[in-house]
């Protein structure tokens, strides 16, 4: 295929060790992470470190309480991750902080604490896109060299390939993210937060048995989601409708989140199927929290099977939101020279993956 | 059970696996079938070779909804481009459906797809790091693959935009508008140089200026995403486009408009 030759990366093995601390923060979970280069070309997550703000059942998290969530367990967070690390904060190379994309508050209160940490221990601060965060970190731990990302959660959904030091999006979602689909149609059913809506959904899945009708929404390598959403709520009001299911030709909440499901990551395979055939690549990359969902990782695996390829995936530790991503990426960007001034150590909640310039790869 | 489906994709060799579908070529002669020890892609005896577009069930997927879709898309592309045909948009001929097997036969083109054409796909496969020595000769002086069909990237951009807009005005939508779903049919074949729009299965009928501005942004962004700097390209496609679609443009490229602005602004919440 044209454009298709070997390119030399130009990331240069480090001549001594480095080491990044990761800070996370993006939405309802806080994350601390270090990780260390060798000069080997080798990479250790030295630890890897979350606390989640688990709301009661119903109840999304509300930026607010989430910035007071992470201020209140910033400190704990961070003396756990240095300590299962077994370094101090005078070893640390960088400080890598999430800049975006993500809400607001969260965002500013865990940019807070890395600017001040910054200051007292006189270490360079390096700004992180949460989305390239994700596809580094799991390209690291699974091996993918250049793989078609999906990256599904809470408030993404994308289909992501690279080309000329850019994460380029092929396709994404037109209305909400399957994550928040997800979410919102547990809130419905009234499913616990704990660990996070999205697994309870998967469990309940499991236990449904009947596959119901909803809009199935592709367009290119687009999808949209929100009348999936509005369909499945409105199964809850019909009158076959059995919240605890007894009787015959009757609908369940289990038969809803598994027809959620089959039907939503339908179309995300489908589209990320679109993007390997338009591209010609053989290798799919699931990151974000919905990633771990095991339903949608077999799913995948059976279409890259039917195209003679392979899905990588990783588990709950690097799926879902955390600070060791984000010391991944930040250390890759500044081991090709790149700091975030003080000044500049803003926070943005739009942060589009392709903004990001990935000086790193060839 | 064999059908007389089921025994021509046996005959048939694939050429590719596209975005849902195995596509292979074979010869609608059943009569030559057992006597063909050769090869069923020798064309060299004039036999007309025809492409047969199998949307094979996806094990991945709920069967019923599996089922579902296919019909549907099989069924849903023909339509289309017998649309398409009755308003002399440049696509394949129709050559048989069958919406039960998931198999649709169409007229072969014979060239390339304008995304070979113009270079883009996956890169840095191969990514080495320093210690893999490797010399830089492998730069060769690069052709225009455009040299072969007598034509400029130019002249084929602005074919692009000639055909999509032919097809607006006979009000269908494609619905999947990249690259690779547009082929350039080689000047040497029987009905000379063409620029041919394949691949109807998410297409739709519509008359709203809204579908046909998506139906473009799709392709910008494809041109984006696919070929990096490609921004003149895409304006050369949309100048024929504009001058094709006469006084249906103004509408078409207002809503173009909004929706490049809602694309970029979509929120991107972590
Ligand atoms: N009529 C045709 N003649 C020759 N080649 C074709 C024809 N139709 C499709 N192809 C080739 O097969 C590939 C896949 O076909 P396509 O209709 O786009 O299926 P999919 O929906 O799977 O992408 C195309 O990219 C093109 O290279
Ligand atoms: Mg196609």
């Amino acid at each position: 295929m044209p454009g298709r030759v070997r390119k030399r990366s130009p990331l240069k093995l480090p001549e001594r060790p480095y080491i990044a601390l990761g800070l996370e923060g993006s939405a309802n979970k806080l994350g601390a992470g270090i990780i260390r280069h060798d000069k080997d070309g080798s990479t250790t997550v030295m630890s890897n470190v979350r606390h989640t703000y688990i709301t009661p059942p119903g109840e999304g998290f509300l930026p607010r309480d989430t910035a007071q969530h992470h201020r209140d367990w910033a400190l704990t967070v961070i003396n756990d991750a240095l300590k299962k690390a077994a370094v101090s904060l005078h070893e640390i190379d960088c400080i890598c902080y999430t800049k975006g994309p993500g809400m607001g508050a969260p965002l500013v209160s865990v940019a807070l604490v890395a600017r001040t940490l910054s200051l007292l221990y006189k270490k360079p601060l390096v700004g992180v896109n949460h989305c390239v965060g994700h596809i580094e970190m799991g390209r690291q731990i699974t091996g993918a060299q250049n793989p078609v990302v999906l990256y599904v959660s809470g408030g993404n959904t994308q289909v992501i390939a690279y080309s000329q030091q850019c994460y380029r999006i092929f396709g994404e979602t037109l209305d909400i993210a399957v994550g928040n689909c997800l979410d919102r149609f547990a809130r419905v059913i009234d499913l616990s937060n704990d660990p996070s809506p999205g697994y309870n959904i998967e469990q309940e899945a499991k236990k449904g048995k009947r596959l119901l009708p909803l809009p199935y929404a592709t367009k290119g390598m687009d999808v949209s989601l929100s009348g999936i959403l509005t369909s499945t709520e409105a199964y809850t009001t019909d009158k076959r409708f059995r919240p605890n299911g007894d009787g015959e030709d009757i609908i369940t909440p289990q038969d809803l989140c598994f027809s959620l499901q089959e039907t939503v990551f339908a179309m995300l395979v489908e589209i990320t199927e679109r993007a390997m055939a338009h591209i010609g690549s053989k290798e799919v990359l699931i990151v974000g929290g919905v990633g771990c969902n095991e339903r949608l990782q077999e799913m995948m695996g059976i279409m890259a099977k039917e195209r003679g390829g392979q899905v990588f995936a990783t588990d709950e530790r690097f799926c879902i939101d955390n600070g060791i991503m984000i010391a991944q990426a930040g250390l890759l960007s500044f081991r090709m020279g790149f700091q975030t001034p003080l000044s500049k150590s803003t926070c943005t909640q739009r942060f589009r993956t392709d903004e990001v310039h990935v000086a790193w790869r060839a | 059970m064999e059908s007389a489906t089921s025994r021509l994709l046996a005959s048939a060799i694939q050429v590719s696996q596209g975005a849902e579908a195995k596509v292979f070529k074979a010869y609608l002669h059943p009569c030559e079938f057992a006597s063909s020890s050769t090869s069923p892609s020798d064309a060299s005896d004039g036999r007309t070779p025809i492409l047969l577009k199998y949307r094979f069930h996806k094990h991945y997927r709920h069967p019923t909804l599996d089922t579902t879709l296919t019909k549907a898309r099989v069924a849903g592309e023909a339509r289309a481009i017998i649309k398409c045909l009755r308003h002399g948009v440049n696509v394949p001929g129709i050559r048989m459906v069958d919406t039960a097997q998931g198999v649709l036969g169409l007229e072969w083109i014979d060239g390339k797809s304008i995304r070979l054409l113009l270079g883009g796909g996956a890169e840095g496969e191969d990514e080495t790091t320093e210690e893999e020595t490797e010399d830089d000769s492998h730069e060769i002086e690069e052709e225009d693959p455009f040299d072969e069909y007598g034509i400029s990237e130019d002249d084929a951009m602005r074919m692009i935009g000639t055909e999509i807009a032919k097809m607006h005005r006979a009000d269908i939508v494609h619905g999947d508008l990249t690259t690779s779903n547009m082929i350039l049919r080689h000047p040497s074949s029987a009905k000379g140089l063409q620029l041919v729009l394949i691949d109807f299965g998410l297409a739709y009928t519509s008359t709203l200026a809204e579908d046909k501005a998506v139906d473009l942004y799709v392709l910008e962004r494809a041109f984006a995403s696919t070929h990096p700097a490609s921004e003149l390209l895409v304006a050369s496609v949309l100048k024929a486009y504009q001058e094709h679609m006469g006084k249906e443009w103004l509408p078409v490229s207002k809503r173009l408009d909004d929706v490049r602005l809602r694309g970029r602004k979509r929120s991107m919440v972590g």
